[in-house]
């Protein structure tokens, strides 16, 4: 934790020293210091059993997205307070994790009982977007203006729909791998049961469609399928979902023309360097300038990527702190998955482990398409890098995300120290 | 279920590890390749964070392109700029962030750019030490800063205002002047690139060096070779009868002349298609004529010269399948024959230079920033052109040109001085005039080649002009 502390320190200083640039009142660096530090000493007295490396990570990647941002922004007109607002962003999220595990600390299966009501809520959270609230930035439908504050729902509405799946698919588990019918070979459970979760899930996936939200869209899409794997056991429900998939996108890539932009710009950027293929382009530029070391803090141009701060930061980060650096960063957030697989593993009940599971695979795949799509290795989805993008929707909900972590893992710690392994499938006392 | 979920999560390991190789394969594998790319401003981007040398005129005073620093909240900026402007810009070039980088600017961006490297003198060694700016090395170039402003004036006040100047010091080789019209303010391509680019009169263009154009009866200086070479002596006598009829094509004089009894001499000095036609067809041939042209520099895109040279052309077919009429044209320059200002010039100072091709050059010297001269190559030969008998005797009938052409114009008081005209048929509009010339002819100073696309006859539109600058070359001291 204080290790994570200094880095970010040491990166301000780093900046602050080389762009010769204004110091952000250090008030507000004590102030993010302070809180992250409060906040793992409170979560450590109210879950004592929980894991103790989630917050430290999370430390880590909200100080080097507070490090980037302030570096890419500091000089750009009407652009300069963003960190700060950012920081205020990490406060809020710290808060609501406190809260959330301040409320939940003894039953977080509360939240099952109420899993229905959070599917409709999530779909109206989307919803909301149609009503005249909702505007469009970039081509996709997915802010909600609520006066003072904007938001996207889609960051919230997903976290309470991996709960709505966590609660439904333990609850069903065997009624689902049990085998009722086969068709074409694949075996399909009675609808009855499999209705809800692909209701909710079409539902969802339907409005993200509309919004043109592809990064959400394949979230949205991808976290469900892993989780009915992960409960039911059956490959076919991952082969059945890949065809899906690749169906769906063969018909949005047909339907939507900003689909086939992006794709274009994917497979040939070289085709409209400065129009359509610029964004992905001057992004590979700056990865490719920072080389085995980086150019350094400050030393790069990623300013030159249009939106650097919230989708590109990875790119800045490869450029300024170069493979080294970027392998780093992505090592940090193998050990957020790492950590959040440890927990669902550890887990006693099959609700809390998929829960567990799939909000660490929302974690573990919203890295991997944004960072794959920045690095040209899949077509480039609009999406925030958690913890470390510019957004306040993003930070405060990967934020809530971390803290039902805690949770899960609070309980299975507790088991344990209390003299109780996992034998056979099941937990006994030795 | 435990099993499924570690399985997934090797999933993601294998995902993040395919992150890293392809992390990996942008900024190691291509790394090179990507900052090299066109598309990437980022070199030249860095490179304005620290001052280029200077870009001097070959008196070593007068600044052609020099950086000028601005504060921005970034830090320091310099921004190149170039106090002569447009006169000079097709030598010196523009240095550009968003469109790249021409001419000297380009071709000696070494020099030019913040050292890198052994540092070269102690000032750069205690500079680099100290962490202060590193400026780059001064180039100095071999133009005469007061000719090359007076040819493009000349050049944009002629007839059509579409013309090129080149001229040289035939024992060094060293490019006095290179002007061409119409041409572009450097310090204004960030701004107007796109419009210079798609103008109707290309103004990017050099015209100089980069366009190619029939050459007409200066080429005749070159088939004169052949044939003193061919053992034609100047006072041989050819008879013209204003027409020479060979299968497919006629030659026909200029102007449908005829000047019946002739010596080779007034052959040249009259410039004569049917003699030089006959030449050509029954003394020279096809073979011996095109060599005389490679030798004079045609066909060689002169790669290792500052700027990029379209090689000049004799013909598309070799020499051994030409017809009678393909040599009979080519004899005085028409037919396929292509070349420019820079090639004839070149021509003129070979023959100049008693026959000895002097390698052109732009730059003379480098220095670094506190004068120190790092670089100054000494003039070489690049080729023996023709024998030197054979050049003092083209000379010499060179020199007729002027006194019995009676081409008073071209004459300077007090010196001997040679030259030959051009008139070439341009298949569009009129015809562009040629005039390449050299003086004094016993001991040359200069050598120069004027053309003035659609200019007319040579009389009227590139000698006046020629004159007017060798006068004020080698008479005015420019």
């Amino acid at each position: 934790m204080v290790l994570a502390l200094l880095v970010t320190t040491l990166g301000f200083a780093t900046l602050i020293f080389v762009q010769e640039a204004t110091s952000p009142p250090l008030v507000y660096g004590a102030y993010y210091a302070g809180t992250l530090f409060v906040l793992y000493l409170g979560v450590r007295l109210l879950l004592p059993h929980s894991d103790v490396l989630l917050l430290p990570i999370v430390t880590l990647l909200t100080g080097l997205g507070l490090v980037m941002i302030f570096r890419l922004t500091y000089n750009v007109e009407g652009a300069q307070k963003l960190a700060l607002t950012q920081a205020v962003w990490i406060l809020i999220g710290s808060g609501a994790l406190f809260l959330l595990v301040l409320f939940l600390r003894n039953n977080y299966d509360r939240l099952f009982d109420y899993k229905y009501l959070l599917a409709i809520a999530a779909v109206f959270l989307i919803a909301s977007t149609f009503t005249p609230l909702g505007y469009t930035v970039n081509g996709a439908r997915l802010w909600v203006d609520l006066g003072p504050v904007n938001f996207q729902p889609s960051e919230f509405s997903r976290i309470a729909l991996v709960v709505f799946f966590a609660g439904y698919l333990a609850e069903k588990r065997d009624v689902l791998a049990a085998t009722s019918r086969s068709f074409l070979g694949i075996q399909l459970p009675a609808i009855k049961y499999f209705g809800p979760v692909a209701l909710v899930w079409a539902a969802s996936l339907g409005l993200l469609v509309f919004e043109k939200d592809l990064g959400s869209s394949l979230l949205f899409f991808a976290v469900p399928l892993l989780m009915l794997y992960a409960a039911t056991g059956r490959i076919a429900y991952v082969l059945l979902g890949g065809v899906l998939f690749c169906v769906g996108s063969f018909v949005t890539f047909l339907i939507f023309e900003h689909v086939q932009v992006r794709v274009q710009s994917w497979l040939d950027p070289w085709q409209d360097p400065d129009g359509t293929g610029f964004q992905i382009l001057q992004s590979i530029f700056n990865i490719a300038d920072g080389g085995l070391l980086g150019t350094g803090l400050g030393a790069g141009f990623a300013q030159t990527i249009p939106e650097v701060e919230t989708d590109f930061v990875f790119s800045a980060i490869a450029s300024e702190l170069g493979l080294l650096g970027a392998t780093a960063v992505l090592l940090a957030f193998l050990a957020f998955t790492y950590r959040g697989t440890k927990i669902a593993l550890l887990a006693e009940d099959d609700a809390s482990k998929l829960l567990a599971f799939g909000l660490t695979a929302m974690f573990a795949i919203q890295t991997l398409i944004i960072v794959g799509g920045v690095t040209r290795a899949i077509p480039l989805t609009g999406i925030t890098l958690p913890f470390v993008s510019y957004g306040g929707s993003s930070v405060v909900g990967n934020f809530l995300l971390t803290g039902l972590l805690l949770l899960v893992s609070e309980r299975a710690g507790r088991r344990e120290t209390e003299g109780l392994t996992y034998r056979d499938g099941r937990w006994v006392s030795t | 279920m435990n099993a499924h979920l570690k399985r997934t999560f090797y999933l993601f390991v294998a995902g993040f590890a395919g992150l890293v190789v392809m992390l990996a394969y942008w900024q190691v594998y291509s790394r090179e390749a990507l900052a090299n790319n066109p598309e990437n401003g980022f070199q030249t981007q860095r490179s304005i964070s620290s001052p280029r040398g200077l870009i001097l005129a070959g008196d070593g005073e007068t600044v052609l392109a020099k950086s000028a620093k601005r504060g921005t909240p970034r830090g320091p900026v310099y921004d190149r700029v170039y106090p002569l402007g447009t006169p000079f810009s097709n030598v010196v070039g523009y240095w550009s962030t968003r469109y790249g980088a021409t001419g000297i600017e380009i071709s000696n961006n070494s020099d030019l750019s913040s050292v890198v490297g052994e540092p070269e003198t102690l000032d750069d060694l205690i500079n680099r030490a100290t962490g202060g700016p590193q400026p780059g090395n001064n180039v100095v170039l071999t133009i005469d800063p007061g000719l090359q402003k007076l040819a493009y004036q000349e050049l944009s006040a002629s007839s059509t205002g579409r013309g090129s100047v080149v001229a040289l010091n035939p024992k060094t080789g060293d490019i006095l002047a290179m002007a061409t019209s119409p041409s572009f303010d450097p310090n204004e391509v960030d701004e107007n690139y796109p419009e210079l680019a798609n103008a109707p009169d290309a103004p990017l263009v050099d015209r100089a060096t980069q366009s190619l154009y029939p050459p007409g009866s200066v080429f005749k200086v070159i088939t004169a070779a052949a044939a003193l070479e061919a053992g034609v002596s100047p006072e041989q006598h050819f008879f013209d009868s204003g027409a020479y009829e060979l299968p497919g094509y006629t030659v026909h004089n200029f102007e449908g002349k005829d000047f019946g009894d002739v010596t080779f001499t007034r052959a040249l000095a009259y410039s004569i298609n049917v003699v030089f036609a006959k030449i050509a067809v029954n003394i020279v041939g096809a073979r011996p004529l095109t060599e005389m042209a490679l030798n004079f520099g045609f066909g060689d895109p002169y790669d290792d010269f500052s700027v990029p040279v379209s090689g000049s052309s004799v013909n598309s077919l070799p020499p051994e399948k030409w017809t009678t009429g393909t040599l009979a044209q080519t004899a005085f320059g028409q037919g396929e024959v292509q070349t420019n200002a820079f090639e004839m010039a070149l021509v003129a100072g070979a023959i100049a230079n008693d026959g000895e091709l002097m390698e052109p050059r732009l730059v003379r010297e480098v220095r670094s920033p506190d004068g120190i001269i790092l670089d100054k190559p000494t003039p070489s030969v690049r080729r023996q052109a023709l024998p030197q008998s054979t050049a003092e005797t083209l000379n010499e009938m060179m020199q007729q040109v002027i006194i019995e052409g009676g081409l008073t114009e071209a004459e300077i008081e007090g010196m001997k001085v040679a030259g030959k005209t051009g008139t070439a048929e341009s298949g569009n509009g009129e015809p562009h005039s040629w005039w390449i010339t050299f003086a004094p002819a016993d001991d040359p100073k200069i050598a120069m080649c004027v053309m003035i696309e659609n200019g007319g006859r040579a009389d009227e539109g590139a000698l006046p002009i020629a004159a007017r600058l060798m006068k004020a070359y080698l008479v005015d001291g420019v």
